[in-house]
């Protein structure tokens, strides 16, 4: 180990850039940086550039993004009706279908129509295995699946990442 | 063998999910029905089945684990919102011969879960 190698433990050091001296790290406890658009693509980190402003902070809002690990693709149409739980019970909000990639068109909610409190995402995923062909035993052992997940700060994105099969799904707080 | 069994996994530390409270229900006339309430022992086990093999009816069921309270009682009991709590997960059994094992992989902030063996 070099003398100027970094301790297990200490902070990476800043990528030696020249243009981008002087920049101050970004601060480590602001509100999640916007991602990608919605189309998934790559913005070719323009954030990142030196001489670019500053992000600024992005309006709450919650997304999805559905996987289809059996199909390796997911095909347009999964159906998602998204659900508020009041006084124990979960009303529904609105219903959604997915484009082919697994993501909706626009976010599920956006700005103030987020609100803390607990929501539902109930995927159709018997009706989406049987659209696309899939052989499964009849019923199926996955039909629709309540995703339940909690919103404890409003003025952050939620993006619910979700991976699903036939046989078997997660999801996570995804970013 | 036949039946319904579960096993929790608590993958944020590595180990089982122990004393975890699980609400088992079959759907009943369009709404689900409390059959029993359990709770994984050391292993993230439960000492009995979920559902003997005598009792397996094709249906639907539903497995509701209560991952706050868990994640909540090793924090000495003081709650903290996290973006997962209650995980209800439904299947179907479809085969009264075949034995349906329904695992959960927990974290605060994900869960996974598949039919097992």
């Amino acid at each position: 180990m070099t003398p100027t190698a970094p301790r297990p433990g200490a902070r990476r050091p800043q990528p030696p850039e020249g243009p981008g001296r002087g920049r101050r790290p970004r601060p480590l406890t602001v509100a999640p940086v916007a991602f990608a658009p919605a189309s998934g693509a790559a913005t070719g980190g323009a954030a990142d550039r030196p001489g670019r402003p500053p992000v600024p902070p992005v309006e709450p809002r919650l997304t999805v993004h559905a996987i289809d690990t059996y199909r390796g693709t997911t095909e347009a149409g999964l159906r998602l009706d998204l659900s508020y739980e009041e006084n124990g019970t979960y009303r529904p909000l609105e219903r959604y279908e997915a484009l082919a990639g697994g993501r909706t068109k626009d976010p599920l909610l956006v700005g103030d129509e987020l609100k803390e409190g607990r929501y539902e995402i109930t995927l159709h995923l018997a009706e989406y295995f049987a659209g696309i062909g899939a052989r499964l035993p009849e019923p199926p052992y996955l039909d629709e699946v309540p995703l339940r997940f909690t919103v404890a700060d409003a003025a952050q994105r939620h993006h619910v990442a979700i991976l699903f099969s036939p046989w078997n799904y997660s999801y996570y707080r995804g970013s | 063998m036949a039946g319904i069994s579960t096993h929790v996994l608590d993958v944020a530390h590595g180990r089982p999910g122990a004393g975890m409270r699980i609400d088992f229900s079959v759907l009943d006339d369009g709404a689900y029905r409390l059959v029993r309430t359990l709770r994984t022992n050391q292993e993230g086990r439960t000492d009995e089945p979920v559902l003997k093999p005598e009792e397996a009816k094709a249906g639907k069921y539903e497995l509701l684990f209560h991952v706050g309270e868990y994640y909540a009682g090793l924090r000495g009991g003081r709650p903290a919102a996290q973006f997962v709590e209650r995980v209800p997960v439904r299947f179907t059994v479809f085969d009264v011969t075949q034995h349906f094992h329904v695992p959960l992989l927990c974290t605060p902030s994900s869960c996974t879960t598949y039919r097992g063996s």
